[in-house]
């Protein structure tokens, strides 16, 4: 059973103004919150901050290890040069032997050219690993050094003329463990980035959520005053920059409130001071009354037009200032604990109408009980229930034809599996022609009376039954909608929480608290 | 022919619920003020006494106060709203009932009839009832605590005469209402509550923490055996 439109949820009028501004904001906002797009940027900025620091350090430490590196290795360089030059001077030198003999770090290796020969230390280095321009170079004469590229792995070169004994001398170095070194650097900057990132993402969300913080009170206020409690404001604390919002808030709050609470001391006051004639009439129109025998046909027409019309008057001036008071947040609830079995049929037989003698006369439908009903306690007002009901009756019996039957029922239906009872759903069924979908959710607003004002029983409600309806109904945490009968025709449902959440009434049984 | 006595400032209201009550079979006398009620309630006997709340001067509240020190009569308030604190302020000053503007005269005669026919205590049965040090003569009409007469009104006396015939029975607030005021299910159950607070703090030793008037929670009340 799909419920239809529960009155009272919301109010997505036709408000196109709302509308307009929403799209306006989705446009600027784009899809990211306020809190993601804080958490983003603080992440981006953190991100980029850290590489740029990263980046730097990488490579001043590279420039220091090689500059390091190189002028060790060209001391070195320069040193065997020294030394294979003194040796090549005496002739009896064996250059394979003056090669190998030449001390070397862990990693270098020799290249001497000498007498148009080549000769290394190491086979896999020799002459051709040499590139052609440091070769050139250096056979021309001029000491060079080069970094250069050998199956992958970084070398380099450093090479001495030797012009005294025609030869040069060339020294290669294996950087391979500078790059291990280079490399452990990245890694480790690369995760202090890494870190750095997300620490700055943390620290953007909470900052984010700090600075929202405020907001949500702001949201939490919004609700409730939305809520109806226009009583709320929000506190800034001792925070200076929340301050302006929070005054400008509690100012637009306090003037709706004012306003709201103007425009229904107003009504009030007005169904109030209306109330004197409304005595002086309903007490000398039952002293015609009672003299209605000694009336001439005509002015008995005429006394029974102004006591029907004086009596929806009367009804009118009550409703009135039954909304009122639901405009000012005025009503209060005054609960008691009933069977609603019992409650229902008590209301029920309230509903009936009174003859002349004021006696009240029976209604034509039953009340039905549903399963598992009977042993629930309710929490109701029952002054309330019974103007619910009434109301009710009234509407089907004005404009549908009267009610067919009233179904009492537990609220999840019993089944094989217990569940424990949440609500008690009381069903108002009628046989009439229905109410059009689309106009099912305007059913509950005040004075509508949609495609049935041209009928002549339209003339009789005051307009406000459904209305009130809805509000009691909400007064007790419960909700009303309406939906298509099965047999046809209109169902009522008012569903009303088996724990209500309003408050308590004044004093009472319920309230006082004294162990029996 | 019962004697009632409207206090009603605004003449035409008055004059209306005169006629309305004339009609119904009561001598009716009507005063604007507070002030001339008193001094009227002292000078002829009234079975029964209407109180507007609203009046100049002195109010209903007061005025009604100040009939209750000599006085056990009926007192039905008239309130233009029932939702306020005025009504249980109302009840608080000594009220027996209350009805809200605009009344049917045909109901307001029907709650003047109940209230009426509680003031001749006709059926409170004969035994004398008593709890604690409390004893209460029902044909007589008189309640006494430690020997002492403790002075009621009609309606605090046909409550306690109520829950007294029905020692440790709970009754709802409903069936108070139905035996006491005549009312319906749908009565307002703040007139229960009131009566029963104003009885405390005539029969209890300290009526903050009552030991025989007892509230039993979400159910009624119960006199404790």
């Amino acid at each position: 059973m799909a419920p239809g439109t529960p009155a009272g949820t919301g109010d997505d009028g036709p408000g196109t103004g709302t509308r307009a501004v929403r799209v306006r904001r989705t446009e600027l906002s784009g899809r990211l919150g306020l809190r993601a797009r804080v958490t983003l940027t603080f992440a981006i900025g953190a991100f980029g901050l850290s590489a740029l620091m990263a980046g730097i350090t990488y490579f001043t430490a590279r420039q220091t290890f090689l500059n390091e590196r190189q002028s060790a290795e060209q001391r070195q360089a320069f040193a065997n040069a020294a030394l294979v030059q003194n040796a090549l001077r005496s002739p009896v030198t064996e250059v394979n032997q003056l090669i190998e003999s030449v001390d070397t770090l862990p990693g270098s290796r020799s290249v001497l050219r000498t007498g148009g020969q080549w000769y290394a230390t190491s086979i896999s280095v020799g002459q051709s690993a040499i590139p052609a321009d440091e070769r050139a170079l250096v056979l021309s004469g001029t000491p060079a050094s080069q970094l250069f590229d050998l199956g992958g792995s970084p070398q380099l070169v450093i090479g001495v003329p030797l012009p005294a004994v025609h030869a040069a001398y060339f020294e290669v170095f294996s950087l391979d463990e500078l790059a291990g070194t280079l490399r452990a650097l990245a890694v480790a900057l690369a995760a202090a980035a890494a870190v750095t990132t997300i620490a700055g993402a943390a620290v953007g969300r909470w900052a984010a959520s700090r600075a929202l913080r405020p907001l949500a009170g702001l949201t939490d206020a919004a609700v409730a005053i939305a809520g109806g409690r226009l009583d709320t404001r929000v506190d800034a604390g001792d925070d200076a920059d929340l301050e302006e919002l929070a005054s400008a808030f509690n100012q637009m709050t306090a003037n709706l409130q004012d306003r709201i609470e103007r425009e229904a001391r107003f009504t009030s006051d007005v169904s109030h001071e209306l109330r004197s004639p409304l005595t002086t009439l309903t007490a000398t129109v039952s002293v015609l009354e009672s003299h209605r025998d000694q009336l001439a046909p005509r002015a008995r027409s005429a006394l029974d037009l102004l006591d029907g019309d004086l009596r929806r008057f009367t009804r009118m001036v009550d409703d009135l200032l039954e909304i009122s008071r639901f405009d000012a947040g005025s009503a209060e609830l005054s609960l008691d604990e009933v069977d609603p079995g019992e409650l229902v049929r008590r209301a029920v037989a309230a509903s009936a109408p009174v003859d002349a003698e004021g006696v009240r006369g029976a209604v034509g439908f039953p009340v039905e009980v549903g399963p598992g009903v009977d042993g629930l306690r309710l929490r109701v007002d029952k002054r309330r229930f019974e103007r619910v009901m009434a109301n009710l009756v009234e509407n089907a019996s004005l404009y549908a034809g009267g009610v067919t039957r009233v179904v009492v029922e537990r609220e999840p239906a019993p089944t094989t599996v217990p569940a424990p009872a949440t609500a008690i759903r009381v069903v108002v069924e009628d046989h009439g022609p229905g109410v059009p979908t689309a106009e099912r959710e305007h059913l509950f607003e005040r004075f509508y009376r949609g495609g049935r004002a041209g009928q002549r029983e339209a003339g009789q409600g005051t307009g406000l039954g459904l209305s009130l309806v809805a509000e009691h109904v909400r007064l007790h945490g419960g909700r009303v909608w309406s939906e298509d009968a099965p047999g046809g025709g209109t169902r009522f449902v008012v569903e009303l929480p088996l724990v209500p959440s309003g408050d308590d009434g004044a004093e009472g049984p319920l309230d006082i608290g004294v162990p029996a | 022919m019962s004697r009632i006595l409207i206090v009603e400032d605004d003449e035409r209201i008055r004059s209306s619920m005169r006629l309305a009550l004339e009609e119904e079979g009561y001598t009716v006398d009507g005063v604007g003020s507070g002030e001339e009620a008193v001094d009227r309630f002292g000078a002829e006997p009234y079975e029964l006494v209407l109180i507007d709340l609203m009046l100049p001067g002195m109010d209903g509240f007061e005025a009604c106060r100040a009939l209750r020190r000599h006085s056990t009569v009926p007192v039905i308030m008239v309130t233009a709203r029932s939702d306020t604190h005025d009504v249980v302020a109302g009840l608080e000053a000594g009220a027996d009932d209350y009805v809200t503007k605009p009344f049917v005269a045909k109901e307001l005669a029907a709650r003047i009839r109940a209230l009426l026919r509680r003031s001749r205590h006709d059926d409170g049965g004969t035994d004398v009832l008593s709890f604690g040090d409390v004893e209460i003569e029902p044909e007589a009409g008189v309640v006494r605590r430690a020997g002492e007469e403790v002075h009621c009104t009609r309606t605090e006396f046909r409550l306690l005469c109520e829950l007294a015939n029905h020692p440790g029975k709970v009754l709802s607030r409903e069936q108070l209402l139905e035996r006491v005021w005549g009312y319906d299910y749908f009565g307002d159950g703040r007139l229960v509550d009131v009566h029963v607070r104003r009885l405390r703090t005539k029969v209890e030793p300290d009526p903050a923490s009552p030991r025989f008037i007892l509230t039993v929670r979400g159910m009624g009340y119960k006199l404790a055996v």
